[in-house]
């Protein structure tokens, strides 16, 4: 079965937060070059790592992962205090 | 990066090569087609198959990846290495009907310690030669 492409933040998540691949894989417990296939989109995590991944940046998985292209961070962000702004007006 | 994989790949020819080179000299000598004296010619193959051992396997980590416990692995490298060891099971299979056949063929009956020892580093070395052919060669820094 060919698998869908994933697509994920976490490279830069991991410069946004200064951490190298090595310690991201330590924390994880992958190797480091496994982050650089992840960060290159070349291999889709399985649920469990996709989830330590997820609580390592404390970050929602479908923050990190997606199955369309991902806009910038501040771009969803935007939206999603837009959208919170637009019910609270509500 | 391209050179660095057709490097890999030029080795693992190369490897593979000096190993059929190896046992054409063994053999026909063997059969009493060349003298026992060329055996000693043997050296070159041999050490042609030291060197490509080291940038094919050795240098890329290949050899201790496909022979590493599972439990070692991540679940990116189980999966290369699972998928990797399923290829070569297939490829091996064929080589060793081949070589049984032709060897009744040829009338060298059984087959003998140096074919034996030859399927031993084809079976151990396949799975690590698949992935070194088709895996992209990326330094990857730390």
């Amino acid at each position: 079965m060919k698998s869908r492409k994933i697509f994920n933040r976490i490279a830069v998540l991991r410069r946004e937060r200064n951490v190298s691949r090595k310690e991201l894989a330590d924390s994880i417990g992958v190797n480091f070059q496994t982050i650089g296939y992840l960060e290159r989109e070349e291999y889709n995590p399985s649920l469990d790592l996709a989830f330590k991944l997820s609580e390592y940046f404390n970050l929602p998985v479908e923050m990190i992962f997606s199955t369309q292209p991902m806009k910038p961070l501040s771009v969803e962000l935007k939206n999603l205090k837009g959208g919170n702004d637009e019910k609270i007006a509500e | 990066m391209k050179k660095l994989q057709s490097n890999r790949r030029k080795a693992l020819v190369i490897n593979y090569l000096s190993f059929i080179l190896f046992l054409s000299i063994f053999y026909l000598v063997k059969a009493g087609v060349f003298p026992l004296i060329y055996l000693s010619t043997n050296l070159l193959p041999l050490s042609g198959i030291v060197f490509s051992f080291h940038t094919a396997f050795g240098k890329s980590h290949l050899w201790k990846l496909t022979h590493s416990a599972y439990k070692d692995l991540d679940e990116r490298e189980t999966e290369l290495v699972f998928k990797a060891t399923t290829i070569s099971y297939s490829i091996f299979t064929i080589i060793c009907l081949v070589m049984i056949y032709v060897f009744n063929f040829i009338g060298f009956g059984p087959i003998d310690v140096v074919l034996a020892a030859f399927l031993l580093y084809l079976a151990h070395s396949l799975p690590a030669a698949i992935i070194a052919w088709n895996q992209k060669v990326i330094i990857e820094t730390e």
